[in-house]
């Protein structure tokens, strides 16, 4: 996030009136945070505000009947300090002040202070909504009081150094007007995607999707028309199999005959030509719906791949932590099915919504022309049917929504159980497994069988309001030809062919209404990811790396992957270029999420890493990655050859190139081991290597990739002793002329380190040379002792 | 930084000492509430000015096995309370004063509605805390089943409700609710 110094802090004037009241007018504020709740878990506003001199701690008591709205609702006007109320107001010197931390809960936080006589006291409370803001100003105070005794260093960074003035976006930091929506006025769920989903209607889905099949219009021009030619051609149809069959030539009417030209009353011929027009209706017709078959297809697949690969790609440009929160099931549902859904409702409804009503006008206007009072019989009940679909409409919603929910369910469990297969296999849990598998499985099923209930329903009940009115029109039919005199059996005919053309728009109605909400539905979750912005973004002009040294410098970087819970501390590291780093500490410490930020996959909360004195922020990304390479402890063969594993990173690598790498990684003798050498298929589908192998495949990959800045995660940890050396020998070999930053448990691992660091706790507590660090007497020392009295025990 | 020279058999001695279970009732161990509103513990000759309590079953055994622990970012466990039905009126409280705090989470009670918009669900609720209004993500896993009826709910930035039993809601109101059933 963008740090904004110097950006006055807006506070409420009720509030800076109270803090006036208790003198504090003249002092600057440094941090303000809104809380909204008590000790007794009530919810109720307050704030806590920092200024140069002192905290002061507002409180409210809990208002009866309050709504309390978190992100998503949160409205400007629902918090509103400046309301009349009764503030009850604690001052707490600056100097009384040792600490202010906040200590995270389950789903709250508490805002503590550790006075200077070592009390501890919660002085708030704030749920979740808040922590960014009561974390901004925890260290706030960090900044500025903390550091300040301990001398120039203070004075340096000053109160209004790095994170000393909390620019973030959150409510009350200043940038408000950014993070509302302007329509509604409500919060954005995500400050960094300013989309407001309540104010994005449907209809932009509807128009968005209908952009992909904009590059095919030609052809759906072409498939419009076809309909049309159906939808005339079937008007055509009852008109001559009634009305001309029965009552012109089989009655022998002379004067239609010679209306089409026929003389001589030739009715067999006249016959002969219905027929044959009829034959023809027919055949084209048919030709018609072949035709408009081939086309369907044709768009369909186009546009189905062409959504797949922008979801594919979008998911790409997305960062790791996206990944991180989500099932892998789920979103190979979004892949793989949602394209598909998405283009039912464009395919097998929208060109139909044109031709049935066209069909169901014409058919009505012909209905009417012949006879009024049987066709207003026909479509009394229509309206029925129509409303029934209003009123279905949410359900149907929803049993889409619960389909995808039991989909995912069931890709995630798949998924899962597949990857585990080894685990489930060696505890025997087959059987439970199966019965996990059976509840989603049913789950799916049922909700699959909700959707047909619905849908069958509406088709029901449009069947049956048009048997109902065919019914109705035979017996008036009947009544007016036999009774009335007044209808001829030919109309009668006619009549009711037409009334049978209804059936087409009634069932596309009965069933409209469900490729829509399944279409919807799926697109709106297809736009969910593609409109996701990555949280780590390229620079809109990034800067090239050209000839890079890399020297890496870490200036005052704060990271977490969660907000309250820094993984990292004000790491402050200059690796100068060319050196080797080595990091020793235990697991947790933070020393994969270091080199994590350094390659880019997340961006520090506070501080920045710099490559040649460039900002990483700034450097395109193609550079960055191109000259930063990784073998981490989880490696990943992809499905492929040995040979394009190891070429990853270096397509265009040559066989002498993939050959020394491999041979640097110890990889090239197991490799040569397998019958199929360089060419064996390797990963998911094809050999399996053990963790050693991957290892020393990952490495030749990062070999191969010839960064300037390579990073070994544990990157020997999987290997034995003697592969290790060997490995030891080729990166030794391999840190010539390049940065390295080594990560590693076994020190003897680290030897060939120019420094070392230790990281615990998220903070470089350690560094210096191998000596330096041993005669430190720390956890370096005490690390190194460890494990020589291992070794010896083990010997 | 330790003088003290390293110790092999000390770390022995720890490690031993994290695998035991040490349980702790109101024989062995005293517990009071601080100044500042915190837990303080006095077992054996140790004294610990401030402790946390931390349930080990929250959502099945929430007052059963609650880990007293010490502070700070190397969190110990110092000992086990078996069962809170075990302690006095007077110490239960003062733990359960720190418990409810640290898992506050509201109670809904009814539900007026619920919306599904472009990939999130927005709700409008009672709890025994009052009205709350919050917003969850629909794409990841926000609404647990942590039994047949019973359902945990976290919005966008992690604030949990809870239902315990969705059957004592009425039927209109599972209705609403039906998408996350």
């Amino acid at each position: 996030m963008p740090e904004e110094p110097g950006k006055e802090i807006k506070v409420p004037k009720a509030v800076k009136s109270v803090i006036e009241e208790l003198g504090g007018e003249k002092e600057e504020i440094l941090a303000f945070s809104p809380t909204d709740m008590n000790e007794k878990g009530e919810y109720a506003d307050g704030y806590a505000v920092l200024t140069e001199k002192a905290m002061y701690v507002l409180k409210s008591e809990p208002e009866k009947n309050a709504v309390h709205s978190f992100k998503g609702f949160l409205n400007r006007k629902d918090r509103d300090a400046d309301k009349e109320r009764e503030w009850k107001c604690t001052r707490f010197p600056a100097e009384e002040i040792k600490k202010i931390s906040v200590e995270p809960q389950v789903a709250c936080g508490l805002l503590v202070v550790e006075f200077s006589d070592g009390i501890e006291k919660t002085v708030a409370v704030f749920s979740n909504l808040y922590r960014k803001e009561a974390h901004v100003l925890s260290r706030t105070f960090s900044n500025t009081f903390e550091k300040k005794e301990e001398g120039e260093e203070g004075e340096k960074k000053g109160p209004k150094g790095p994170g000393g003035r909390g620019g973030h976006g959150g409510p009350g930091s200043g940038n408000e007007d950014d993070i509302y929506c302007p329509i509604c006025g409500m919060m954005y769920p995500k400050a960094d995607r300013k989309i407001c989903p309540r104010c994005m209607d449907r209809k932009s889905v509807f128009i968005r999707t209908f952009g992909y099949f904009m590059p095919y219009k030609g052809l759906m021009i072409f498939m419009v028309l076809i309909y049309l030619a159906v939808a005339a051609l079937n008007l055509v149809w009852p008109y001559l199999n009634g009305k001309v069959l029965y009552d012109y030539i089989l009655k022998k009417n002379n004067a239609f005959l010679l209306s089409v030209g026929i003389k001589n009353g030739d009715f067999i011929l006249a016959l002969l030509l219905v027929i044959l027009t009829m034959f023809a209706a027919r055949l084209t017709l048919q030709l018609l719906t072949v035709l408009q078959g081939v086309f369907t297809a044709r768009i369909v697949s186009s546009v189905v791949r062409d959504i797949k690969k922008d979801i594919f790609k979008a998911m790409g440009k997305l960062s790791i932590s996206f990944f991180r929160n989500r099932q892998t099931g789920g979103l190979m549902t979004r892949v793989l099915r949602d394209a598909d859904r998405v283009t039912g409702f464009f395919i097998d409804g929208f060109p139909y919504i044109f031709i049935h009503s066209f069909t169901l006008i014409a058919t009505l206007v012909m209905m009417f022309s012949i006879n009024r009072r049987m066709t207003l019989c026909a479509v009394i009940l229509l309206p029925i049917a129509f409303v029934c679909m209003f009123f279905l409409r949410p359900r149907m919603w929803t049993a889409f929504g619960h389909r995808h929910r039991a989909e995912r369910t069931l890709n995630s469990r798949v998924n899962d159980n597949l990857t585990g297969a080894r685990v489930v296999k060696a505890f025997g849990q087959e059987a439970r497994e199966e019965e996990r598998f059976v509840s989603v499985n049913k789950r799916l099923k049922d909700s699959e069988m909700s959707i047909v209930g619905v849908s069958n329903f509406l088709y029901f009940t449009f069947n049956f309001t048009h048997s109902v009115a065919s019914i109705v029109i035979w017996i008036m039919g009947v009544y007016l030809i036999l009774v009335e005199h007044s209808m001829e059996l030919g109309v009668l005919i006619t009549f009711i062919g037409y009334a049978d053309q209804l059936n087409g728009p009634m069932n596309f109605a009965s069933r409209v209404f469900r490729w829509w909400s399944d279409s919807m539905n799926a697109a709106q979750r297809m736009f969910e990811i593609i409109d996701a912005i990555p949280e780590i973004r390229e620079d809109e002009i990034p800067l090239p790396m050209n000839e890079p040294k890399g020297e890496i410098e870490l200036k005052n970087v704060t990271f977490g992957y969660e907000i309250n819970r820094p993984v990292l501390k004000d790491i402050n590291l200059k690796i100068p270029a060319g050196s080797m780093l080595g990091i020793v500490g235990r697991s947790g410490a933070g020393k994969t999420t270091l080199v994590n930020l350094i390659s880019r996959m997340y961006d520090p909360q506070e501080g920045s890493i710099y490559i040649d004195g460039v900002d990483i922020r700034h450097i395109s990304f193609h550079d960055l990655r191109r000259n930063v390479a990784m073998v981490s402890q989880e490696t990943y063969i992809f499905m492929g050859t040995v040979e394009e594993n190891i070429a990853y990173a270096n397509p265009n690598a040559t066989k002498e190139e993939i050959i020394r790498a491999a041979k640097l990684a110890s990889a090239h003798e197991f490799i040569l081991r397998m019958p199929d050498g360089y060419n064996t298929m390797v990963g998911s589908s094809g050999r399996e290597l053990s963790g050693g192998e991957r290892q020393r495949i990952s490495i030749a990959r990062a070999i191969l990739a010839d960064p300037k800045i390579l990073i070994l995660d544990e990157a020997t940890a999987s290997v034995d002793t003697e592969t290790e050396r060997a490995i030891q020998a080729a990166i030794n070999y391999l840190v010539k002329n390049r940065t390295t930053i080594s990560i590693a448990h076994r020190l003897s691992t680290l030897k060939d380190a120019d420094f070392l660091c230790v990281i615990d706790n998220g903070e470089i507590t350690e560094r210096g040379t191998h000596k330096e660090l041993d005669e430190l007497r720390g956890t370096y020392h005490k690390l190194m002792e460890l494990q020589t009295k291992a070794l010896a025990l083990r010997e | 930084m330790e003088d003290k020279e390293f110790d092999l058999a000390e770390m022995e001695k720890e490690t031993e000492e994290m695998l035991k279970i040490n349980l702790l009732n109101e024989k062995n161990a005293r517990f009071t509430r601080t100044e500042g509103g915190f837990l303080s513990l006095k077992t054996g000759d140790k004294d610990y000015p401030r402790v946390l309590a931390v349930r080990m079953f929250p959502f099945t055994d929430p007052d059963k096995y609650i880990s007293i622990r010490t502070t700070g970012e190397h969190s110990k466990e110092i000992g086990i309370i078996e069962d809170m039905a075990s302690l006095s009126g007077e110490v239960r409280g003062i733990i359960e004063e720190q418990l409810d705090l640290r898992y506050f989470t509201p109670v809904i009670t009814g539900i007026y509605s619920i919306k599904d918009e472009y990939g999130y669900a927005y709700f409008d609720v009672m709890t025994d805390r009052g009205r709350c209004r919050f917003a969850i993500h629909m794409g990841g896993s926000d609404v647990v089943h942590l039994s047949e009826t019973r359902i945990m709910i976290t919005d966008i930035d992690e604030n949990r409700f809870e239902i315990p039993d969705v059957l004592k809601l009425t039927p209109g109101e599972r209705k609403k609710l039906d998408l996350f059933l």
